[in-house]
């Protein structure tokens, strides 16, 4: 397996420079504090990890590991997008066809685009619920550690969110099938709602005034270089800034407690290998930190749990996309709008804010598309993004559930993120023909589909 | 002037032409991304003759238009609801009615309803319910000089006491 014949060392001995002589397998047993060290340094692929981690931020019932969760999806959607960049032709006059060979002719194809889709549908929840997990602990708060700038790494994850919607709404376009046709002509007749402007908008997203090639070329290329590559460069990023906050909040919060029994100080490098404090003045001397219980080796106690999420999120998609079919519509058909034609379910709650936001002031009216397709959701964003500067709950409040000093903000999160909720259920099972309200249980009129 | 002002000066320079290089550079790779030429269809259309028009209405779906009937008098309603642009669908009326529609009379025998989010129309296209912030557009309709075909412009909105009288 070797090229080269490294000098040959006793078992026990360790090498001198780690990185020098990387042995693979330390990653998985090391059989020392050095070594598991060493394994962090010396391998690519856990370069990114502390040496050591608080215990208590590796608690599933902490973090749900929504983050990681996230990231694996992300991960097996570039994977399973592969296969379909071979498949798929971004044409409209092959679109559908190729699809349907994809979901008909191609080995596994069927198996593959529900991975792909099912995925995507599972990341946009996952990122949601990671953030709200995020804002519910106040984790985009400052602990003890110098230079923290965890509120920007927030940032970051909203401009994620809205990426991750992109990649799920560009993605949508391309079966070039009847959902795919209306979405689209809703969601860029949203954007020319905007005043003065929006034509122009309208125009540059489809290339042209209507829905046609130059739309799909766009779209797909959105979706699979510009998008991709803005997410991965922001989720590299995301994931630096959190090795230079020092980790999740929660190993903050050890940091600040007491120590349960006096523990004489020890030596910072401790501390610098958390990120936890850098500079010249470690503010921490004796907490719950120095405790020898309260931190572990990265590897493995890290490495194998992030191995399990991964893992666990692969299987349940993958288990997922066998037992349930992704959906092909009938092809696109400009003639025909669907009745009634709805957004996938993360755009829900948006197709009934403009059902419900026209305004009319005397004889002066404001399309319900522009507010509620653009003012109301930028208002959402907008807040969510200066969050954290308008949050002045004491430091204490972060890495921590429903503390009692935010509790104000976090019924508001959780007030808004239920009205959402509420109006997704009742975009999905409560419209019928025409967006008329329909109780579940009733059935929806007879609608001759054509004139 | 000493040295390093010099230096100091060399250097705004030259980062603002790099700057201004790159940043013109860019937004000439993004300009190639705003069409020039359009490959739409065209708008003015010749829907037929008028004799193939059956009284009340006929519905144009490639063009997303409706055309009514009344003897020799004809208008054309557009079907892109002005909410968000899904075409909207004509339901018969079950007893026509007259309405007087910008000082003139006109017979209405549908009412039209968008899928998307619901909105609602009369049958002169005013908008009466849901989010559709105003009426259904009425186009310009005209006889071909040369072959007697009915001409839709789809770029040229009308008043809605337009007609088109034979």
């Amino acid at each position: 397996m070797r090229a080269l014949k490294l000098p040959s060392l006793p078992p026990d001995q360790e090498p001198g420079a780690p990185g020098v002589h990387p042995r693979p397998l330390w990653s998985l047993r090391p059989k020392s504090d050095r070594q598991a060290g060493d394994a962090v340094v010396s391998n690519f692929m856990l370069h990114w990890f502390p040496a050591k981690v608080s215990r208590a931020s590796l608690d599933w019932n902490y973090s749900f590991w929504l983050g990681t969760v996230s990231a694996a999806l992300l991960l097996l959607l570039v994977v399973s997008g592969g296969p379909l960049l071979f498949l798929y032709v971004p044409s409209v006059e092959r679109a559908y066809s190729s699809i349907k060979d994809i979901e008909f002719a191609v080995t596994f194809g069927s198996w593959i685009r529900s991975v792909h889709r099912f995925g995507a549908h599972l990341m946009v929840a996952a990122v949601f619920l990671h953030m709200a997990r995020v804002f519910l602990t106040g984790a985009y708060k400052n602990g003890i550690g110098q230079g923290q700038r965890r509120e920007f790494n927030w940032v970051l994850g909203v401009f994620m969110l809205l990426a991750t919607l992109l990649l799920s709404f560009t993605g949508y376009l391309l079966p070039w099938d009847q959902l795919a046709f209306w979405a689209v002509t809703v969601g860029t007749n949203i954007a020319s709602s905007i005043p003065l402007v929006g034509p122009q908008v309208r125009e540059l997203l489809l290339g042209g005034r209507a829905i046609d090639q130059p739309t799909l070329i766009r779209f797909y290329v959105m979706h699979v270089i510009v998008l991709p590559g803005a997410l991965g460069a922001l989720f590299v990023y995301h994931m630096w800034r959190v090795r230079k906050d020092g980790g999740l909040a929660r190993a903050d919060r050890a940091g600040r407690l007491p120590a349960p029994v006096a523990a004489a100080p020890v030596a910072t490098k401790t501390y610098t290998l958390l990120g936890v404090a850098r500079g010249t003045s470690p503010a921490v001397t004796t907490n719950r930190l120095v405790d020898e219980e309260a931190t572990v080796n990265a590897v493995p106690d890290l490495t194998r749990r992030a191995a399990i999420v991964v893992l666990g999120t692969f299987a349940v998609l993958s288990a997922m996309a066998v037992l349930m079919r992704s959906p092909l519509e009938e092809p696109a058909n400009a003639l025909v709008t669907p009745n009634p034609a709805k957004a996938p379910w993360y755009f829900l709650w948006l197709q009934e804010i403009v059902t419900d936001t026209t305004v009319h002031i005397g004889s002066f009216t404001i399309n319900g598309a522009f507010i509620g397709g653009v003012v109301l959701p930028g208002l959402i964003v907008g807040l969510l993004t200066v969050w954290p500067w308008l949050d002045r709950s004491p430091r204490e409040a972060a890495g921590a559930w429903f503390p009692q000093t935010r509790r104000a903000q976090n019924i508001t999160f959780l007030i808004l993120t239920l009205a959402i909720l509420i109006l997704t259920l009742v975009g999905t099972f409560c419209r019928g023909p025409y967006w008329h309200f329909y109780w579940p249980w009733e059935t929806w009129p007879d609608i001759p589909t054509r004139l | 002037m000493s040295q390093k002002d010099r230096r100091d000066f060399l250097l705004r320079i030259g980062s603002t032409a790099g700057m201004c290089a790159i940043g013109y550079q860019g937004a000439a790779a993004l300009r190639s991304l705003v069409p020039n030429v359009s490959y739409d269809a065209p708008t003015t259309v010749k829907v037929g003759l008028p004799s193939e028009f059956p009284e009340g209405l006929k519905f144009l779906p490639d063009l997303r238009l409706f055309v009514f009937r009344e003897g020799n008098v004809f208008h054309a309603i557009s079907a892109v609801c002005t909410h968000l642009g899904c075409t909207v669908r004509a339901e018969a009326l079950p007893a026509p009615e007259t309405k007087t529609v910008d000082g003139k009379p006109l017979r209405l025998t549908h009412r039209f309803q968008c899928p998307c989010h619901g909105s609602r129309y009369a049958g002169d296209g005013s908008n009466v319910a849901g989010p559709a912030p105003q009426p259904l557009a009425w186009y310009h309709l005209a006889i071909a000089p040369d072959d007697g075909q009915l001409v839709a412009d789809l770029a040229l909105q009308v008043d809605h006491d337009f007609r088109l009288t034979l």
